[in-house]
């Protein structure tokens, strides 16, 4: 170090010299990755956009055609009726931010025992395979011989058909959607909730504030830009929402074409009935909602996210 | 120290050239001068071990080539297999079902057999002329499937009933499902599955209906008969003498008969070995033929698969070749052993018949003669889910058999109509 | 040099990097009210069994026969106890061999993606050039995008590379990652310039920055974005379950989709299954639980 402080006083070299040497490096650097990046991401988004102009044969085969595969893919029911699916399935994947902003806090109070392993155990599903999760989650929801709906005639309630009652299974798989990810949110918040100085807490319990009150008034609006960051990160996952409902929703579900999300759909476009264009169109239409929402995300953040 | 910084990040940025290159090198190369690589694509695990010993006779008998068979599962099984061709990547030879057979032949994805000394007379007319397009043959016939009713002998005793025999009608299965379910104990008579080859379309065609027009090109949707056949098994579910929709959605009803809680089952001959080796009532199975419906026929749905040759393969002579050895008497004979499905070679399927000690499986040969042919069109994918779609509506009692099926001749005759 | 830094680094947990953890002063050791205490037990016993509940269902199950998966009432101890489903498991799925792919395809796409993304996120946090900005971007947009959309185009990508049904073709397209390497440059950009700048002064080159002052500083970002790699590729469905042709190159996440193909349906097969193939993750997060949640915990921060 003594050494390298004697040197400072050597003339710099100009930053034109400097930069000129330095892009050689940057190239080094960025360009393995970037070419990667630009062939397997960019140029699939170039050529989505382009397809979804496109009339595709079944088997290739191009066609220039305009607008009409987002005449086709609008003219349809079926995309209302996954756009709503999917905002569905977005906004009750968003209830499950408080739920981790309360279990964080819960975990982080001071004279707790066992606060890894509760950590553990609300981390459990993040590191479990989706198809695992979905297995046994359909286990679980069978009408006939699943333990919840068992366990409602054992109280004398009726079953429910969750995962094949159009609306009722976005809803449970949903709720599936934010027991897999509650972990993930819960860690954040904790990341969060140490930023938060002590000083403040303790300021407020001297006022008089109870453990409820200090919640309200000091954490929620301190843990706020963490919330935001959660719900634009919630809305993005959850708007292309897929393997979920593709290994819960059966072909022969009587609910399943009534229980599709936008990129179900795409799928369905795309993979099962072989209209490239059409699918194309549709992951655009996706595109820009998903930009809408996290643009209006980001305009309503002025009115309840306080930054420090 | 300067120097080794220098070495270790050349090291390491060599690495990652040198295995872009080997990536990249890997991919031109692809094994020129080794044995010839034939891809057979299946989606059947339980025909696999078969089939490899078919294949491996086939590789006996041409040195240089290697069979290598994949098999995917029946769900992603057309969407790969498009993709791959698509691609240009796709297997040398692959199983075709009826459903999609056209979609392939029509647009140039299949290799003719005409020229490789296949006969047409070893094989039921029938597939012949399924996989038949334009006056060429397009796949080599491998097995065939009908429709039987399996039943439970031990729900039919506790129910005092007589068990099923050929001239059985609708009126006489309506009854004995009646009268067996009991679902306060999860016992069901039979089941309303919403797969039109294992039920629906049999009840139609029994009631003197048609799915669709002969020449493929209307619904047959908008007819009284067709109605009927419909509500047929929306009254099961009705009455409870069948698990709802729903129920079938979770629990297989394949499943709960092989658990011994169903007691008929309406499902294909491939099915037989399965279950009358499955653990709870392998003692009790018996198969009869389809009930008589109001038309005073007992008709089957009658479909097969084909073997297939890629009109891209890279090495299309032989994958001809192979596509027909694998439908060929041998091969066949190898088949029928396993009791898995029906070998369509003339004359090997009585060994598949006595494989199956358990049932009396010559109803599913005798179903033949009075069976019809899966309806198919040219694009039959594309109308299909439609159906299912408005069918399942109707089990579930969305709506009611009347408007859903008028809607679904509508919307089936304009997918006809673009075709 | 780079043995001081790194000492130096070493022990600061990866969420302090931008705001010091609040400084440690012992937390005013505050004698808890019992009464909320027994609250919070209660809540967190009550929230843990919720997501505990169904792998011990799982677990159950698996051990449990055929009938006795799915009777009716429903058995809560397996009986009789057999291990027969794990045994039909190996029966059933080439199970070693699509462990040892799902392994491969794992250590391929971190190794890559922690090296690449790590240049790239420094090269972009630190130099300086024209249209970086838009090339970054442009970059960016990508993680707005549906992942279904480049589904398609990556496929006829590993076509014309001839790698179809290969682990190289499979690996391929996730040895890079947008988000890897906006997640580095975030993290390089919050290192400070000094010893950079003071190692640029005794002469060394950009490599040897890099190399060995820059990355050893980095080290809670790389550990970070190894280990959510190797979870999103443990877990990674689709895109293997469109490129693999066969089990040769099938990993776990598609090959346990063999298992609900089979003609009877065998519930305490598919929870064998679906343990055995989540099992290493799992055990992989137990042993290395700080490190996962010090990493999920940076990519909030910096995210």
């Amino acid at each position: 170090m003594a050494r390298l402080r004697g040197r400072e006083a050597a003339p710099r070299r100009t930053a034109a010299q400097l930069s000129r040497g330095r892009a050689w490096w940057a190239l080094l650097f960025i360009g393995p990755a970037g070419l990667g990046l630009a062939v397997f991401y960019l140029w699939p988004i170039i050529r989505g956009i382009y397809l979804s102009f496109q009339d595709v044969g079944p088997f290739g085969g191009e066609t220039f055609v305009g607008i009409d595969n987002f005449i086709e893919v609008f003219a349809e029911p079926d995309l209302g009726r996954a756009l709503l699916n999917t905002l569905l399935y977005a906004a009750i994947c968003l209830i499950g931010i408080p739920v981790a902003m309360i279990v964080a806090v819960l975990i982080n109070t001071k004279g707790l025992k066992g606060r890894g392993l509760f950590r553990v155990l609300f981390f459990l599903p993040v590191v479990t395979m989706p198809v695992a999760v979905a297995l046994v989650w359909r286990l679980l929801l069978n009408v006939d011989y699943g333990v919840l709906n068992l366990s409602l005639r054992a109280i004398g309630l009726p079953g429910v058909a969750w995962l094949s009652t159009p609306v009722v299974n976005m809803v449970v798989i949903a709720i599936v959607g934010i027991w897999m990810g509650l972990g993930t949110q819960i860690i954040i918040f904790t990341a969060g909730l140490q930023g938060i100085p002590d000083t403040l807490i303790e300021a407020a319990e001297l006022d008089g504030a109870g453990p409820v009150r200090r919640f309200v008034s000091v954490i929620v609006p301190l843990l706020s830009p963490t919330t935001f960051l959660l719900s634009v990160l919630s809305v993005i996952a959850s708007m292309q929402v897929f393997d979920l409902i593709f290994l819960m929703i059966d072909p022969n579900n009587p609910a399943q074409s009534q229980s599709q999300s936008l990129v179900s759909l795409f799928y369905a476009k795309g993979f099962l009935q072989h209209d490239l264009g059409a699918a194309a169109a549709i992951a655009c239409v996706l595109l820009a909602i998903i930009l809408v929402l996290s643009a209006i995300q980001f305009r309503l953040q002025r009115r309840w996210v306080h930054y420090e | 120290m300067q120097s080794r910084a220098l070495r270790s990040g050349a090291v390491a940025l060599g690495a990652a050239m040198v295995a872009a290159l080997a990536l990249a090198g890997c991919s031109s190369g692809g094994g020129q001068d080794g044995p010839t690589t034939l891809n057979y694509t299946i989606w059947d695990q339980n025909q696999e071990p078969a089939l490899r010993e078919a294949a491996d006779e086939f590789e006996n008998q041409n040195p240089n080539v290697d069979v290598e068979i994949t098999v995917i599962p029946s769900k992603d099984y057309w969407t790969k297999i498009q993709t791959q061709m698509s691609a240009g990547t796709g297997p040398d030879v692959f199983w075709v079902n009826g459903p999609n057979f056209q979609l392939y032949a029509s647009n140039g994805q299949l290799a003719p057999l005409d020229d490789t000394g296949i006969e047409a007379g070893d094989y039921p007319e029938s597939l012949i002329d399924l996989y038949t397009y334009d006056g060429s043959l397009f796949g080599a016939p491998k097995d065939f499937d009908t429709i039987g009713v399996y039943y439970n002998k031990a729900l039919f005793d506790a129910a005092g009933l007589e068990y099923p025999a050929a001239g059985w009608t609708w009126a006489d299965f309506q009854n004995a499902a009646q009268k067996i379910s009991d679902p306060a104990n999860g016992v069901y008579g039979t089941a309303a599955a919403p797969y039109g080859q294992m039920t629906y379309y049999n009840t139609i065609l029994q009631a003197g209906g048609e799915i669709i027009s002969e020449d493929g090109t209307t619904s047959g949707y908008d007819t009284p008969e067709a109605a009927e056949g419909v509500q047929f098994w929306a009254d099961l579910i009705e009455n409870g003498s069948s698990p709802t929709l729903q129920q079938i959605t979770d629990t297989w009803p394949g499943d709960t008969f092989s658990s011994g809680k169903m007691g008929m089952f309406l499902d294909g001959s491939w099915a037989a070995g399965t279950y009358s080796s499955a653990e709870a009532i392998a003692d009790v199975i018996g198969v009869a033929p389809l009930p008589i419906g109001p038309s005073g026929e007992n008709t089957s749905v009658v479909h097969g698969l084909a073997n297939a040759a890629s009109a891209k393969s890279e090495n299309l002579e032989m994958a001809k070749k192979l596509a027909v050895f694998l439908s060929g008497e041998e091969a066949a004979g190898i088949q029928a052993k396993t009791a898995t499905v029906i070998p369509a070679f003339n004359g090997t399927q009585q060994a598949w018949v006595d494989a199956l000690t358990a049932i009396d499986a010559q109803i599913f040969l005798d179903a033949v003669e009075t069976g019809a042919p899966l309806p198919i069109s040219k694009n039959t994918t594309a109308w299909v889910p439609v159906e299912e779609d408005y069918i399942k509506q109707i089990l579930s009692g969305q709506i009611d058999t009347e408007t859903g099926l008028k809607d679904l001749a509508g919307e089936m005759n304009d997918l006809l109509a673009e075709e | 040099m780079s043995e001081s830094t790194s000492v130096m680094t070493r022990e600061r947990a990866p969420v302090a990097v931008r705001e010091p953890a609040p400084v440690t002063t012992p937390r005013r050791a505050r004698r808890a009210p019992g009464k909320p205490l027994t609250w919070v037990y209660a809540l967190l016993i009550l929230g843990s069994a919720v997501m505990v509940f169904p792998f011990i269902w799982e677990v159950l199950t698996s051990l449990k026969t055929l009938s006795g998966a799915s009777s009716v009432p429903p058995q809560i101890l397996p009986d009789p106890f057999t291990t027969r489903a794990y045994t039909k498991v190996f029966d059933t799925l080439p199970f070693w061999n699509l462990l040892g792919n799902s392994i491969l395809l794992t250590v391929i796409r971190t190794l890559g993606q922690v090296l690449l993304c790590t240049m790239a996120g420094y090269g972009f946090a630190r130099f300086h050039f024209r249209g970086k900005n838009v090339l970054f971007i442009g970059f960016l947009a990508v993680l707005m995008v549906p992942g279904q959309l480049f589904l398609l185009p990556q496929y006829e990508i590993i076509r014309e590379l001839g790698l179809l049904g290969t682990i190289p073709g499979i690996a391929l397209p996730g040895l890079f990652s947008v988000f890897g390497t906006f997640l580095l440059r975030q993290f390089f950009q919050t290192l400070p310039m000094e010893l950079e700048e003071a190692a640029r002064l005794d002469g060394a080159n950009e490599w040897q920055i890099f190399w060995r002052v820059m990355l050893p500083l980095a080290k809670p970002g790389i550990i970070a974005l190894t280990l959510l790699t190797a979870l999103w590729s443990w877990n990674d469905f689709l895109w293997p379950l469109v490129v693999s042709g066969s089990v040769t190159s099938m990993p776990l996440s598609v090959g346990l989709s063999l298992l609900t193909d089979l003609r009877l349906r065998d519930d305490a097969l598919l929870m064998a299954g679906a343990l055995l193939s989540s099992l290493p993750m799992i055990v992989v997060f137990l042993v290395l639980q700080r490190q996962f949640i010090q990493g999920i915990a940076f990519t909030g921060t910096k995210g």
